[in-house]
């Protein structure tokens, strides 16, 4: 603990109070009191002195950190619940927000985004895709990893084993790349085409073998097998596995099916198999990442480990409200939610009396104000 | 077990010290009556290593190709020459590597797990055409394989298996190059300790400078940057290109600001490394990765821009301002200001 930074982020200066170190958890408690910050972060990286400035803290290591927001998923219903704002000419706009306006490009945009169950789900989805090739290619143990809920609109997995606390931002990167599917080359993943007596034959990785190759092949199984088989060629939608079962080879089992279509295949497997995480998470190692078992400000709700037994249940809107009873707001718009099993909203310029942590995330949203303490 | 031939293979393992340790000898010691040889293969190993970037791996005698080895080091940091150090730790690698190819798995993994402490395992594995000898431990495999910049290196090409990475002998020869470079690269950078440099040395440290001078160049001299108005830019930035053309070391806010100031004011990356290329710390790989980030092409994608002249006050990065100085707040707002005016004067000259 006395080897990480601590940072916070208040709700009124719109600078992060950083460069802080606490001996216990007593004295973190007293500060976070004290302060009463929006967001608490603290150091992935261990510190010889991490109340010193950049160049003088001595870097120890870092734990390995990958982040899965929703922000960096595709999900479809973005475009019903999250909007953008251009800072320069105000343009607006709906889903994912830009690099840069598409009118002036400006690259200063607000984006507004919501807690969306979907999008929660996928991100937890995406966090089980992570852990498997964390556990099955790293080999990493997963007693050296803990899982969390970010309290907002995804999942953080950390990664404390010594073996990577050393690795430099170019090595982190490699991991990143790998998790992501980046750069893989199928023709190197051993797809290839190859003529034996005049016969094409194409050959390719087997199920079951490790790392991406493995992956690889599942993954177009799995196309193979999905319902609608959607976007597939006649010979494709009529496979199945019984040549395989003879001992075919797989990627010669589908008559008149050539590389480039199992190439196009792959891609696809790669980008289902691949987790969506945030790379430049993994690859910063003096980066400030959220302190578990706080209050996310931008929700109202706990940021906390989740076991990963606990994973595949685990409910943001049940397990991580920080506030029970209830509150009198002022909506002024915003999509419906859900808390515990009592679904609300949509609010459209209303007042309501809401649960506590419903009202929270609202306030926090800034969809809703206060009742009864408005500025007159 | 490593022999005496081993340890002249690869001089630089440090087996290899010990033994030269164990003999007793001293810098002094090494006189041209009696070991002539060892001092003409020293120097020889420098001389291969700047003229042709390779160092020859046949070995006349063992004993010589063992003691050369930490003579050419000594050489070569008293010649005091940075570049060269590079250029010599490459050319040691090489050679490495030529001989390291060549040998039975049992010694590579010998001197893969012994001397550099790799975790790798023997391993009998093949996946479509590709038989592989060899899994290596994933942060050994990183560490030199970042260095790789093939497709086949990067790792999501490669077969990763619970932290193993799967390689064939020759990767493995190939991946022990880069450890062995890091090594004498190391050793080289390494202040030497205070030795009294004896008279016979003084005429071959000469040669090796001047075969410096004579591959790698005069170092170049102080040129301002390529840049649309160069006679437009601020006393500190100034400032910081000639404190890095004299080779001495500039702070992280200087070399942050220099960046930030020619990546806004629009000079190519290449010209901005290029700026940085005297630094004795030079590493074309962080350079420019630290552009690209200042540029806003990597990380976080934002540009940076250059810090305020307060900032730079308090950092000490700030040098003897003149009086355009006392009406901006910003070393990119004096640059605008007098290319403003340089160009405009230009014009009317035309």
């Amino acid at each position: 603990m006395e080897q990480r930074e601590y940072g916070f982020l208040m709700f009124k200066e719109k600078f992060m109070v950083r460069h802080r170190g606490f001996k216990t958890a007593e004295s973190l408690l007293t500060a976070a009191r004290d302060l009463a910050p929006k967001h608490i972060y603290y150091s992935t990286a261990y510190y010889q002195q991490p109340t010193a400035s950049m160049e003088e803290k001595g870097w120890l290591g870092a734990d390995l950190v990958f982040d899965i927001d929703a922000d960096h998923l595709e999900t479809p219903c973005k475009t019903d619940h999250d909007t953008w704002k251009c800072k320069a000419c105000n343009t607006t706009g709906k889903g994912t927000t830009p690099k840069l306006c598409p009118k002036c490009k400006n690259d200063r945009l607000d984006s507004e985004t919501w807690l969306c169950e979907k999008c929660l789900s996928q991100a937890k989805e995406e966090t089980f895709k992570l852990l498997g090739i964390l556990y099955a290619d790293f080999g990493i143990n997963p007693d050296d990893i803990g899982i969390f809920f970010s309290g907002h609109r995804g999942y953080h997995v950390h990664v404390y084993s010594e073996g990577f606390r050393f690795l430099r931002d170019e090595e982190r990167r490699e991991i990143a790349d790998y998790v992501l599917g980046q750069q893989v080359d199928f023709q190197l993943q051993g797809l290839a085409e190859t003529k034996t007596r005049g016969v094409t034959v194409i050959e390719g990785p087997q199920l079951g073998e490790p790392g991406w190759r493995g992956r690889i092949v599942s993954g177009v199984y799995d196309l193979l097998h999905e319902n609608g088989k959607t976007g597939l060629s006649d010979s494709l939608k009529a496979w199945d596995n019984k040549r395989v079962l003879e001992g075919g080879s797989f990627w010669s089992s589908a008559k008149g099916v050539g590389l480039s279509t199992w190439k196009d295949l792959a891609v696809k497997a790669v980008e289902n198999g691949s987790a969506r995480i945030d790379s430049v998470v993994t690859t910063d190692i003096h980066r400030l990442i959220r302190l578990p078992g706080t209050l996310n400000g931008n929700t109202g709700l706990l940021a906390m480990q989740v076991s990963e037994r606990g994973l595949e249940d685990f409910d943001p809107f049940t397990d991580s409200i920080a506030f029970e009873g209830k509150l009198r707001i002022h909506v002024t718009e915003a999509p419906s939610l859900r808390i515990k099993d009592s679904v609300m909203g949509p609010f459209n310029n209303e007042t309501v009396e809401i649960p506590e942590a419903a009202a929270l995330i609202l306030l926090c949203k800034h969809r809703a104000e206060p009742v009864g303490q408005r500025k007159s | 077990m490593l022999t005496r031939a081993d340890l002249a293979k690869y001089p630089f393992l440090n087996e290899a010290t010990d033994y030269v340790k164990s003999l007793g000898l001293s810098i002094e010691d090494i006189r041209p009556e009696e070991y002539g040889p060892v001092l003409d293969r020293a120097e020889k190993r420098l001389e291969e290593a700047l003229s042709k970037g390779r160092i020859t791996a046949n070995i006349a005698d063992e004993n010589t190709e063992i003691l050369s080895f930490p003579v050419s080091n000594l050489i070569l940091s008293l010649t005091g020459e940075e570049r060269a150090k590079r250029r010599y730790a490459l050319a040691e690698a090489k050679r490495a590597y030529e001989l390291l190819k060549q040998e039975s798995p049992d010694k590579l993994e010998l001197i893969a797990s012994s001397a550099f402490q790799w975790k790798l395992r023997r391993t009998n594995m093949q996946f479509g055409r590709r038989l592989y000898d060899f899994s290596i431990g994933l942060t050994d495999y990183l560490r030199n394989a970042i260095h790789l910049k093939e497709p086949r290196w990067k790792l999501s090409n490669r077969v990763l298996d619970h932290g193993f990475v799967l390689a064939t002998r020759d990767e493995i020869a190939r991946l022990l190059e880069e450890e062995v470079r890091s090594k004498v690269l190391d050793r080289a950078s390494r202040p030497t300790a205070s030795v009294n440099v004896p008279p016979f040395l003084g005429q071959r440290i000469e040669h090796v400078r001047n075969l410096t001078v004579k591959y790698l160049g005069t170092p170049v001299h102080y040129e301002l940057p390529r840049v649309p108005v160069p006679e437009a830019m601020p006393p500190c930035v100034r400032n910081l290109i000639s404190l890095l053309d004299s080779g001495k070391n500039v702070q992280h806010m200087g070399r942050f600001t220099l960046a930030a100031f020619l990546v806004n004011i629009g000079a190519e990356q290449e010209e901005i490394i290029r700026v940085f290329k005297p630094a004795s710390d030079f590493s074309e790989r962080m350079t420019r990765y630290q552009v690209e980030h200042i540029a806003g092409q990597r990380g976080g994608r934002t540009k940076y821009t250059c810090p305020m002249c307060t900032t730079l006050k308090t950092h000490g990065v700030c040098y003897k301002p003149d009086e355009i100085c006392a009406t901006i707040r910003n070393p990119l707002s004096y640059y605008k200001t007098q290319a403003r005016t340089l160009t405009r004067g230009k014009k009317t000259v035309n």
